[in-house]
């Protein structure tokens, strides 16, 4: 598997098929041997997706995408 | 001209207001209602143009409490019960005086007593504005949109400082699989949030970038939230091409905001923990998956396994001396049986044949012509006497029948003397005496004629 853009959700989707479709048990062997090397390669992709995922906080004015900064006050606004 | 010190003009002041308003009742609406510890209540009562500060002292709520009765001074009716528990946005009756604070230059009503005047503005103005738009179909479940799972593209239309966008991020940071979140910032409170808060959801919208919106504040008095409770937003949430997440202020308030919005959240933590799932569950899933992915492998390469063992039993049956071998055995098979069978067709063929000569034999051979004689001879015998036996008897019969003929004629009594009378006049054989008068004629029947008399009576 080449990095390529998937996102995190496309590439567990992709997991899941390629669990069902084994299970399922009559591939040829290639395919079946295949599917797994590229199902391992998903899952730790997933893995390491997750671990390095961060969200970008951006602030439109006048027109202009640009960073955002949050003040880090110590008051919450509700009780959760 | 005069200068002042602002102690001299306070005080000035101080002295024409509370001279000019010893006594006063006020009108409007609670607002800003605070209860510090010391037990005095503060609030700011409103008619939507202007604010009045109230200080309600701990001395003076107790008035009418524990039993005691005190004088309503606006209608001199005696009352008792404990004091009125304020709530903001009600609509209430302040008596009291007016009174300066000279340390922060501030004028106050100091109440004495504060009465309920029934359900507040505000409080008015929400349920006929939650009642029109309700009729306008901005509430119906059929139009709001389903909200998307794990977005990537989030807009949050709320105030870019304090607490609401902090949480909200807070929540964000640790859910879901990396989106980014763009903020449009707007002021939401005060006479000017409800056309910033329209403006900035319809940004989002000509934008056509987030695949949800998300519209959050902190929790406020029901007066700082009202923006959320304007016909204005109202609006630009209803016009909303793509689905909408509102929360604001606390767990228990609602805004008209709330009922339009695709979701409705408790509160701006709510918003971001609806949006993503969090991220340790996201691994866990990944594990699971992992696991799966493993074990259904494994299972796999195990069903290959037994059908390659089914295959190479079956490639060794197929091969082609096995297969010579098979067919000189099945051949032998066959030989052995043929034999048999022919064996079987002779045997029963001769029997056949042997039966239908007898057969033959028997029905046309010298046997059967002699037993055929004797049969002709016996027959003629049965016969000759048949028709003896039948002569014999037939004779006999007619001999009984003459003599019983003989028997039965009237007349033959006659030959041995007896005689048959008849009564002339009745032509009736005489059987009794009772059957004739003196004088009647008879008639006597003899053997060779006829004698007619008359019946005397001596």
């Amino acid at each position: 598997m080449k990095k390529d853009n998937k996102t995190f959700e496309e590439r567990l989707d992709r997991l899941k098929a390629i669990v069902s479709a084994l299970e399922q048990g009559d591939l040829p062997l290639e395919e079946g041997v295949a599917l797994f090397k590229e199902g391992r390669i998903l899952s730790k992709e997933c893995a390491t997706q997750l671990e390095k995922a961060r969200n970008e906080v951006k602030i439109v004015t006048d027109g202009e995408v640009k960073d955002f900064e949050v003040d880090t006050e110590e008051d919450t606004a509700d009780d959760s | 001209m005069k200068i002042f010190s602002v102690t001299d003009i306070t005080r000035a002041v101080k002295d024409v207001l509370e001279t000019e308003f010893p006594f006063i009742w006020v009108r409007g609406q609670v607002t800003n209602l605070a209860r510090p510890a010391s037990g005095h209540i503060y609030f700011t009562i409103t008619d939507g143009d202007a604010g009045l500060s109230v200080v309600w002292f701990k001395g003076n709520q107790r008035a009418g409490g524990d039993g005691e009765e005190s004088v309503n001074p606006l209608t001199g009716e005696i009352e008792s019960g404990g004091p009125l528990e304020l709530e903001d946005g009600m609509e209430v009756l302040v008596a009291g005086h007016m009174n300066v604070y000279p340390p922060r230059g501030v004028y106050q009503l100091v109440a004495e007593l504060v009465q309920e005047q029934g359900v507040g503005d505000l409080k008015l103005a929400f349920e006929a504005m939650k009642r029109k738009l309700a009729e306008k179909g901005y509430f119906a479940e059929d139009r709001k949109m389903e909200i998307p799972r794990s977005p990537k593209r989030v807009a949050v239309v709320t105030a870019p400082t304090g607490a609401a966008i902090r949480d909200f991020l807070k929540i964000a940071e640790v859910r879901g699989t990396g989106a980014e979140i763009r903020i449009y910032p707007t002021l939401v409170q005060g006479d000017f949030a409800p056309g910033q808060i329209a403006q900035a959801l319809d940004l989002v919208y000509d934008d056509n970038w987030a695949e949800v919106v998300v519209l959050i504040r902190g929790g406020g008095s029901l007066e700082d939230l009202w923006a959320f409770n304007t016909e204005q937003v109202a609006d630009a949430l209803f016009r909303s091409t793509i689905p909408v997440v509102c929360g604001i202020g606390h767990e228990v308030d609602f805004s008209i905001a709330d009922y339009v919005a695709d979701k409705r959240v408790a509160t701006p933590s709510h918003a971001a923990q609806e949006l993503w799932p969090r991220r340790e569950i996201l691994m866990q899933t990944v594990d699971e998956l992992e696991g799966s992915l493993v074990r259904s492998f494994e299972n796999y390469l195990n069903i290959r396994e037994s059908q390659l063992e089914t295959l190479q039993k079956g490639l060794s049956w197929l091969s082609p001396a096995q297969r010579i071998e098979r067919l000189q055995a099945s051949f032998a098979e066959e030989g052995q049986r043929l034999s048999r069978v022919a064996d079987k067709f002779v045997t029963a063929k001769d029997t056949e044949a042997l039966s239908l000569s007898h057969r033959l034999n028997f029905a046309f051979g010298g046997e059967r012509i002699k037993r055929m004689e004797h049969d002709l001879s016996g027959l003629q015998g049965r016969l000759t006497r048949a028709a003896d036996i039948f002569l014999k008897d037939k004779l006999a019969e007619f001999e009984n029948a003459s003599t019983s003929l003989r028997v039965l004629d009237p007349e033959s009594p006659l030959e041995r003397g007896y005689s048959l009378v008849t009564v002339e006049k009745s032509g009736k054989f005489l059987r009794s005496p009772e059957e004739v008068a003196d004088g009647d004629a008879i008639r006597v029947r003899v053997k060779s004629g006829e004698v007619r008399a008359r019946v005397t009576s001596e």
